[in-house]
């Protein structure tokens, strides 16, 4: 401990405390830090677990035919996913559907079109927008969506389709307002935001050189769009896409206030359905029995491992967009 | 020949063109729709009475002050219990795991969790607080919230703490200043505003969830203030407004919506304030 | 001149590494006392490299690693057991950048002096002056004590940084290219610090700047590749160089 004496010649062990309670902070911050990061894995590690163990009645029960079951009966105990999993996919392929080339047209529009004084104002708007919380959405859904597709679209869809083969099973029956369809439009109107400026990002990491090169060969706007833009920021793109249907998989609030909840699958796009989200929330709290909350649970379980997916997938792909971003400055 | 390629081309160009114009006047068309309607229909049912009055019964008169009053508390709790979970956990991914598999790992699938259904997590509560306490309960949709707080903050501070210049910490650490001294008295306090934001938007975020609501706090008609039973929220209270037949009890959900969205907004574009500040200061 | 000399630091076989890079080979050389030695030679010589060894500063990274011996007092600093924390303690580092903390001036300063010492107020607050007096910035900044330390000018901001190191009274100063961010006006008032501050300090400078290196030290190294090509008194090395390529590179053959 030469060092210390060189400057504390007086107060050299004072000094040695000191560095020992340093020490000693260090070593316990670092725990801390350490032990919260652990936090977030073991929450990660207890949603597993616990949806696995309060679903265990009804995967022992039901085994795996309760992913391509269909009856759903309290009554009688009978439980199986499929209206649910149908539900949930065919919603959110919906939303997919109108959402994401509406979305991209919004990026597109807001990275070469717009004006540019008018450039960060929408910009913001859209963000802001994608902060909204979903069940604004729902109720807004119910109240002016609804009535408006039963009095006005539905019936014009059923019309206009009542002619072509498979639309006119599709755009079938009377018109509820509420169901299947009308869930996968909220839902898009609800992702639409969301995909804009995750797009619009992607878009503006593209090398403004690239750009140039394209338009010095000729090219037009749009060439240089489709062309050059769009491949480049492919990656981006789907990861982003892929992150907006991983929330249109598990949102619950704009769904469940339209979709009807009602537990069978119908040819027709415009009848009520369910989803998996739907369901719990609507029937978890009133789930007697011995096997209808496992039920439930289980179909959370669906959903996390789904959504856990879908997001796993959106997320490398935007890390590998981030790294090439960033080794490239 | 050619001239008139050229011309398709450039037609080509212009209808596409066109029509993505026409997509960002259709989705923000339709968004300015959803808020106009918000505010006419939230208006209308916004007097005093929403402040001073709890929920009323079917055909009653009333507000939501019990509504409001849970989700206040019910934020606060979860803003109390998720942001130094969510700072400290962002502070080792930054600070010392940085590039390390475990850090990877973590941030990965915190990143996860951000993007989770919530109702997910509100189940995961339910089983691990409303069913081994016995009941519903305002400590169990607050441990939820904060569950969906985590992550967002996480993010947030690691981000922010990475725009913090190494040289800054290697110029503390050459004055002798230990590790953690070096954390709280240097990079937390640059990145503090970054910080402040993830905050804020985390609030944004937890204001209006709904789901891990429904089935930890569940809801309550009356007032209460016993953070041990049942309480009423604002977005459990609207959904179950609407969902209703009663005329009165739609207005009131409305009036809760609007509630909802004007906070959401007022979050956000403090938090955008706080984010431009922060970037002319450094510039 | 040199019958002066004293020797403060002294770096012997010292070799560093970057994973498996090998960035420095066998290096040895001498500090002396009171005086300031230049480090010079292109970018990726490993000049800042032997600079950031001497407060092992490297270590907040991974994979990064030194060999040899550096003594400083007869006390060899890359061993194992001397905390790190009380070595940096005595040596003061200034940055290409300023690197001014996001606190007030006057907490900028304390902040060293804090970690240290349980000083009463009124002699933190003197230390502080002195400190800035020393710095030539106290006149400029004296009456806004409390005003952040980033609201300064880049120049005064480098004094600052400079100020907080001299406040600790560290046995070694080390400035890393410390005006390379700076308008010429503001390196001239570094330079003629730096000349006052080694009447009582050992200072050690990186520099791409060979006039500066010429202008403010008294001995000068030029590094290559990782290599320490020549060393010896700043006068010598810029009039008669021994060796071919410092010769190239003094001349402005190469780099």
């Amino acid at each position: 401990m030469v060092d210390i004496a060189l400057r504390h010649d007086a107060s050299a062990s004072p000094a040695t405390a000191r560095l020992r309670r340093y020490r000693a902070q260090d070593r316990m911050f670092f725990r801390l830090t350490l032990a919260c990061a652990l936090l977030v894995l073991a929450v990660f590690a207890g949603v597993i677990t616990s949806l696995t163990v309060g679903a265990w009645p009804a995967i022992k029960a039901f085994g795996l035919p309760f992913l391509w079951t269909e009856a759903w009966n309290p009554v009688t105990e009978k439980f199986g996913a499929l209206a649910p999993i149908y539900g949930t996919v065919v919603t959110s392929l919906i939303a997919m559907f109108f959402a994401v080339p509406i979305g991209i047209g919004i990026a597109i529009f807001l990275t070469e079109l717009c004006p540019r004084p008018l450039r960060r104002p929408i910009g913001i708007a859209v963000e802001l927008l994608a902060g909204i919380p979903s069940i604004i959405y729902g109720i807004w859904g119910l109240f002016i969506m609804v009535p408006f597709l039963q009095q006005i679209v539905m019936p014009g869809l059923i019309y206009a389709f009542s002619g072509i083969p498979v639309l006119r099973d599709l755009f079938a029956g009377p018109p509820y307002g509420i169901g299947i369809f009308t869930a996968g439009l909220i839902l898009a109107v609800m992702t639409l935001p969301f995909i804009s400026a995750i797009t619009r990002d992607v878009f503006e990491t593209v090398p403004p050189v690239l750009k140039e090169a394209a338009y010095g060969l000729g090219a037009t706007t749009w060439e240089v769009q489709w062309n050059v833009v769009l491949p480049y920021a492919r990656t981006g793109v789907v990861g982003g896409v892929m992150l907006a249907l991983g929330r249109a998989l598990g949102e619950t609030m704009a769904v469940t206030f339209v979709i009807g909840n009602a537990h069978r699958i119908s040819e027709s796009l415009l009848a009520p359905g369910t989803t998996i989200s739907a369901s719990i929330a609507n029937e978890f709290t009133e789930a007697l029995g011995d096997l209808y909350a496992p039920a439930l649970i289980e179909l959370g379980l669906i959903l996390f491992f789904v959504t856990v997916i879908v997001l796993a997938a959106a997320r490398l792909m935007l890390y590998r967009l981030e790294r090439r971003a960033g080794g490239r400055t | 020949m050619n001239s008139r390629r050229r011309l398709m081309r450039q037609l080509k160009s212009r209808i596409f063109l066109g029509l993505s114009a026409a997509a960002t006047m259709i989705g923000l068309g339709w968004l300015a729709l959803i808020l106009g309607t918000l505010i006419y229909e939230g208006f209308s049912g916004i007097d005093l009475a929403i402040f001073t009055e709890s929920t009323p019964p079917p055909g009653g008169m009333g507000g939501l002050l019990n509504a409001i009053y849970g989700s206040v508390l019910m934020s606060t709790f979860a803003v109390a219990v998720g942001t130094p979970i969510g700072i400290f956990a962002g502070t080792y991914l930054a600070e010392y795991g940085r590039d390390t598999r475990f850090a990877f790992i973590v941030r990965f699938v915190n990143d996860i969790l951000l993007s989770a259904p919530s109702i997910v997590l509100g189940l995961f509560v339910y089983d691990a607080m409303v069913l081994t306490m016995g009941h519903f309960s305002a400590w169990a949709g607050g441990v939820a919230l904060a569950i969906i707080v985590i992550p967002v903050v996480v993010r947030t501070t690691e981000n922010m703490l990475l725009l913090i210049p190494n040289t800054l910490r290697e110029a503390a650490a050459a004055l002798g200043a230990p590790r953690s001294l070096i954390v709280r008295l240097v990079t937390w306090r640059a990145a503090r505003a970054g910080m402040i934001t993830g905050i804020l938007l985390a609030v944004a975020r937890i204001s209006g969830e709904t789901a891990p609501l429904l089935f930890t706090a569940l809801n309550n008609q009356f007032w209460s203030v016993n953070p041990n039973a049942p309480m009423a929220s604002l977005p459990v209270a609207i959904f179950q407004m609407a969902m209703s037949p009663y005329a009165d009890w739609h207005r009131l959900a409305w009036s809760g919506a609007l509630l909802i969205t004007i906070t959401v907004l007022l979050l956000s574009i403090i938090a955008r304030l706080i984010e431009a500040q922060t970037d002319r200061g450094s510039a | 001149m040199s019958q002066a000399n004293t020797v403060k630091v002294s770096i012997n076989n010292l070799s560093f590494f970057y994973g498996n890079l090998q960035a420095l080979k066998n290096i040895s050389l001498p500090l002396y006392l009171k005086k300031v030695t230049a480090f010079i030679g292109p970018s990726g010589c490993g000049k800042s490299t032997l600079l950031r060894v001497m407060n092992r500063i490297y270590e907040l990274y991974p994979n990064q690693r030194a060999e040899g011996e550096v003594i400083l007092d007869g006390e060899n600093i890359l061993a194992r057991t001397l905390d790190v924390n009380t070595l940096r303690s005595k040596v003061g580092m200034v940055f290409q950048k300023p690197t001014p903390f996001p606190m007030t001036i006057f907490d900028n300063i304390a902040f060293g002096l804090k970690l240290y010492d349980k000083l009463p107020r009124s002699e933190l607050q003197g230390r502080v002056e002195d400190a800035l007096r020393r710095a030539a910035l106290w006149d400029e900044v004296k009456d806004k004590l409390n005003a952040s330390g980033t609201s300064l000018s880049g120049g005064q901001q480098q004094r600052l940084c400079i100020a907080r190191s001299v406040a600790i009274k560290p046995e070694l100063i080390l400035l890393d290219e410390p005006c390379s961010a700076l308008d010429p006006i503001s390196t001239a008032k570094i330079e003629e610090l730096i000349s006052e501050l080694s009447e009582d300090y050992t200072i050690v400078i990186v520099t791409h700047n060979m006039q500066q290196a010429s202008r403010v030290s008294d001995h000068t190294a030029f590094m290559f590749l990782g290599e320490l090509i020549e060393f010896g008194e700043t006068e010598k090395i810029f009039t008669m160089p021994s060796n071919k390529r410092t010769e190239d590179y003094i001349t402005g053959r190469f780099g």
